[in-house]
């Protein structure tokens, strides 16, 4: 049975949502120190340390559970440096102040969203004893409070603006630990948190998107992947509130929303259905003796080296296979809780036989935990330490299950449809104490100048610059945009530059050519020279194509390397009366007539060196010479 | 209305709700909300409602008088354990044991050693501690008088049957206490200073591995006096280094510390936990312990450089001792040549170092040393300027002839040989 078409009235479910945005910066420098924002490849990496963290007391006196719980695994931290990282990104220097261009970006994006700026801005150690931050703590500072964006189905509320350091992206696990690349690291990020507000898939998706657009009109943002992330928190009245992280698009976030409720749901249907059977979750058992002549490979290879623990599940037959999201079961959840503690899975009868477990064996599991009919078994097989752990965790959730739906951390799974799993409980309060190397900053309103809006843009772009309605949006919501702007400034004809960086551009990656290696420099300077009469429209694909090729180049050489050095006009009326002589019959016979015909042999004759609206001309009055 | 108050607070339209922190400016009233963070709200234009008072502890910081642990001794009565050596922690404060004060916002030491042992579990389970806190100063702070009362306190606690001692410092003037203990001290056990250079409020401090490595030291054989910091910027061993050849040589590194002229003497690797030496030293129970603590208070350091104002040596008249921290292998400027001879004239001891650190002074190459030499300066070989003004202060008050001990090696502070590759 699936809930995938069900419609849901999200009003009377008690429906409550609210989002948390996380978006770099696209500042020149790091939050706390003078080194630059941009990605390296760990190949790059130059030099690499390592590092232990210990948890520590808050100001407060208190130590961070969460902390300590991560730390009891002594977990070796290893680091990749690179030439642009500086001691502040290793921890062996205080940090410099407050980034003054963050801090302005952050205090934009507050004004937007309509959020009262603090008086004096405090930065915070928030401790995170992973290793993804070399301090063991992110710093981060609330910027503002309290503002409000509108929907089409009402406003909805800002909880807050925070300005905080990224941190340091994870390579991979090591032996002893994990390998991070310290590249990341420091990267100003702002987190905006929606109140509570929002009451509908679609509102949820809404809200995420004029967040987006307030946060890109500032023309400094990061783009591209994983340089926004947005968690989604979601409850029903009769369900609880679950925090889902990382949907890293935002047209999924109305998806994620309806398969949570549909989960949540289905849990309390589940609920209630277990409830009135009088379900139960028995003694977790060892089992490995039922599967010692398996010809299951997983069974086979806990039978040798581990075991097979198994937990009866009185009265869920049938319960564990029901489905919570497209293609996710309870037995998927239950499963969930085994991985987190380090097994491959579960097994549960309502899915076997199958996997290579007979008919035969299902019926021997049962007799031996002591199911009947209307019971359900699940299974881990692992190496007996873990398979002790995890069979024990599978059947705390099987028990959650008789009584709520629980609070939880729940991931984006990397799929179209939208659907989560389990990560781990909700986190506690984060403990902070107050980074006591920066000094509070006192942010000046007065000196906050809030950005066009892109909204605005597409209008302005439409009236003033005379773009269509799709391009004005394309250029507007594009990467492009700030080099646009720049360009229009600097005299290019808008619908042209427009159509080189958006069209132009895109014809030529079709044609693959490595335009990704095209610096707002190449760009910019091309379009320039066009505007100068210094190179042929025609020829722009031309010294891309060898800019792309050779990035060294400035777009001056590239346009020498093309052999599109410019034509004068007399040569151009020159190769046109060539052209013109070589045809003069059909010149005599069709007067203007000839003209589309000759055009082309014209420009093939000047080869992209001359701009087609000069050879046009010159063809004109050489044609009207003759007739 | 005082910090530790739960309040809540008006201001803007907007209301929050909080624990009232101190402040370190007066127009601003520092909040911290629920979700942690600290916010400063201009104090003229909030409304203010104590809604309880006294939710939390977090008065005016510590003014060192040890009160803020009520008694709670037996969280660190660590059960003593026959098989296991003894070692003495001493505490003189510092990074190492140190938290935040609200009053500058910045770091300040208020812990004793007992503290330590709790804020360092890891170091439990490898000797039977026993704390002591001879000062709770920041390291910049420190005064001879306290290397004085240090060295009494090493002596003792050896005496009592330590078979070891650490001494949690600051790191800005370790070097110096570390060559006081050195020429002060005849030690049948090793006496390890550590500190920290990354404050101990964050989990990446490096305390807890200097703290570990420095146990580790003072349990293994080398009885001599010691520094034991990070060797490198990675978590995986701790240098050794001779209390009087050791420099810090960078501001906030974790590997500030380094042997100037050699190799560092030793290492403690961090995850084997083995402690290995590169160099001859002082063997566990080779010396009788005793200790020498007085000091000639009036010695100096100068420093010359090109510019100098000749009034800055007139101060120096009457000084017992001077120690100049000339350029290259040893000069000052020609015309300070006479000034010198006349402090000699009048008694002062006047030893000749060199800002360049590495190497050791000449004096018989170039005509102004040789001037220098027959003003009567003597030279202190390869000792660091530092070092060198201790043990003159130390030479002035124990030994008959103390400038001919400034060309000798007491403590292992001028090297025969120069061998830096060693």
């Amino acid at each position: 049975m699936s809930d995938a078409d069900r419609e849901y009235d999200y009003g009377e479910l008690g429906l409550v949502a609210g989002l948390e945005i996380h978006q770099q910066l696209d500042t020149a420098t790091k939050l706390f120190c003078a080194c630059p924002t941009e990605r390296r490849e760990p190949e790059e990496s130059t030099r690499r340390f390592t590092r232990f963290l210990h948890p520590t007391k808050s100001e407060l006196g208190e130590l961070d559970e969460a902390a300590v719980e991560e730390s009891r695994v002594d977990r070796e931290f290893e680091y990749l440096a690179f030439d642009s990282t500086c001691l502040v990104e290793e921890d062996d220097e205080p940090p410099s102040r407050v980034d003054a261009e963050a801090m302005a970006v952050a205090l934009q994006i507050g004004a937007m969203l309509d959020l009262e700026p603090m008086d004096q801005v405090h930065v915070m150690r928030k401790i995170v004893v992973d290793g993804s931050n070399t301090s063991g703590f992110q710093r981060t500072m609330l910027v503002g409070q309290d503002g409000e964006i509108d929907t089409s189905e009402g406003a909805v509320g800002i909880e807050d603006l925070m300005l905080e350091e990224e941190s340091a992206g994870r390579v991979e696990e090591t032996g002893d630990g994990v390998r991070y690349s310290l590249d990341r690291l420091g990267i100003p990020l702002v987190e905006i948190g929606t109140k509570p507000d929002i009451r509908s898939p679609e509102q949820a998706r809404e809200a995420a998107e004029t967040i987006g657009m307030f946060l890109r009109s500032t023309g400094k943002v990061k783009r591209g992947l994983g340089t926004i992330r947005q968690d989604v928190n979601v409850s029903i009245a009769e369900g609880a509130r679950v925090e889902i992280k990382g949907v890293q698009a935002l047209d999924q976030i109305d998806a994620i929303v309806e398969n949570e409720v549909a989960r949540q749901v289905a849990l309390v249907e589940i609920r209630d259905e277990l409830q009135s059977r009088d379900a139960e979750v028995g003694e977790v058992q060892d089992a490995t003796e039922v599967f010692e002549d398996t010809e299951s490979g997983v069974l086979k290879s806990a039978v040798d080296g581990g075991k097979v623990a198994a937990v009866p599940l009185y009265a869920f037959d049938g319960l564990v296979g029901r489905e919570l999201q497209p293609d996710r079961r309870l037995g998927t959840e239950l499963s969930d809780h085994a991985k987190r503690h380090g097994a491959g899975g579960i097994f549960h009868t309502d899915e076997l036989p199958a996997y290579g477990v007979t008919d035969e064996e299902v019926a021997a599991l049962k007799e031996f935990v002591g199911a009947g009919e209307d019971d359900a078994v699940a299974i881990v097989a692992a190496d007996s330490e873990t398979a002790d752990l995890a069979i024990d965790a599978v059947a705390e959730r099987a028990r959650v299950a008789i009584e709520a739906v629980p609070e939880e951390t729940r991931g984006a799974n990397d799929d179209d449809a939208g659907t989560t799993r389990y990560l781990r409980p909700l986190p506690g309060a984060a403990r902070m104490y107050p980074e006591t190397d920066v000094p509070p900053v006192e942010p000046d309103p007065s000196e906050i100048e809030t950005p066009e809006l892109l909204t605005e843009k597409v209008d302005r772009y439409q009236s003033e610059h005379g773009l269509d309605a799709g391009l004005a949006e394309q250029v507007a919501y594009g990467r492009r945009m700030p080099l646009f702007e720049e360009a229009v400034d600097a005299g290019v004809d808008a619908t042209f530059a427009a159509g080189v960086l958006e069209s132009t551009l895109t014809e030529l990656r079709r044609d693959d050519v490595p335009v990704e290696r095209l610096t707002d420099d190449h760009l910019l300077g091309v379009l320039l020279l066009v505007e100068e009469g210094d190179l042929a429209k025609e020829g722009v694909n031309d010294v891309f194509a060898t800019l792309a090729e050779s990035p060294e180049l400035t777009p001056e050489e590239a346009v020498e390397e093309a052999g599109l050095s410019g034509v004068d006009e007399d040569e151009v009326r020159e190769a046109v009366a060539e052209v013109v002589d070589r045809n003069s019959e059909q010149v005599e016979e069709q007067g203007m007539g000839a003209f589309s015909a000759l055009m082309g042999e014209a420009m093939g004759a000047l080869r992209g060196k001359a701009d087609g609206e000069v050879v046009s001309e010159a063809l004109r009055a050489e044609i009207g010479k003759r007739t | 209305m005082n910090p530790g108050d739960r309040v809540r607070v008006e201001r803007a339209g907007v209301t929050n709700e909080g624990v009232l922190m101190p402040s370190s400016t007066p127009e601003h009233l520092v909040l911290k909300l629920e979700g942690g963070y600290n916010v400063g709200i201009d104090r003229d234009d909030a409304d203010v409602e104590v809604l309880e008072s006294d939710v939390y502890e977090v008065g005016e910081a510590d003014d060192g008088s040890g009160e803020d642990d009520d008694g709670d001794e037996s969280a660190s009565a660590v059960e003593f354990d026959d098989d296991l050596p003894t070692v003495a922690l001493i505490s003189t404060g510092g990074t190492i044991a140190s938290t935040v004060d609200y009053r500058t916002g910045a770091v300040t030491a208020q812990f004793d050693a007992e503290d330590v042992l709790r804020a360092v579990p890891d170091l439990a389970g490898r000797a039977n501690y026993r704390g002591r806190v001879v000062a709770n100063i920041l390291s910049e702070n420190m005064e001879p008088s306290i290397w004085q009362e240090l060295a009494e306190a090493v002596h003792e606690e050896i005496e009592n049957g330590a078979d070891g001692v650490v001494v949690m410092h600051g790191t800005d003037t370790m070097q110096y206490s570390a060559s006081a203990l050195a020429f002060m001290l005849d030690t049948p056990v090793p006496v390890v200073f550590t500190g920290s250079q990354r404050s101990a409020d964050r989990p990446s401090s490096d305390n807890v591995m200097n703290a570990v490595c420095a146990v580790e030291a003072a349990k293994a054989d080398c009885a001599e006096v010691l520094v034991c910091m990070h060797g490198s910027e990675s978590d995986d061993a701790c240098a050794l280094h001779r209390g009087t050849r050791v420099r810090k040589n960078h501001t906030s590194r974790r590997d500030a510390f380094e042997t100037v002229g050699a190799r560092p003497l030793g290492e403690v690797d961090y995850e084997s936990e083995t402690v290995s030496f590169r160099r001859e030293y002082r063997e566990r129970g080779e010396a009788d312990l005793a200790v020498a603590p007085a000091l000639a208070g009036d010695v100096e350091l100068v420093k010359f450089t090109p510019g100098m104002d000749p009034a800055a040596w007139e101060y120096l008249d009457g000084k017992d001792g001077v120690v100049v921290e000339g350029t290259g292998l040893g000069h000052v400027h020609t015309d300070l040549v006479p000034r010198i001879g006349e402090l000699v004239d009048d008694g002062t001891t006047v030893a000749m170092t060199s800002q360049c650190l590495e190497g050791r002074v000449c004096d018989r190459v170039y005509d102004t040393g040789r001037d220098l030499l027959d003003a009567g300066v003597v030279e202190a070989g390869d000792t660091l300027p530092g070092t060198a003004k201790v043990k003159l202060m130390w030479a002035l008050a124990n030994l008959d002839d103390p400038a001919e001990a400034m060309g000798r090696s007491l403590a292992g502070e001028l090297q025969e040989q120069s061998r830096p590759w060693t």
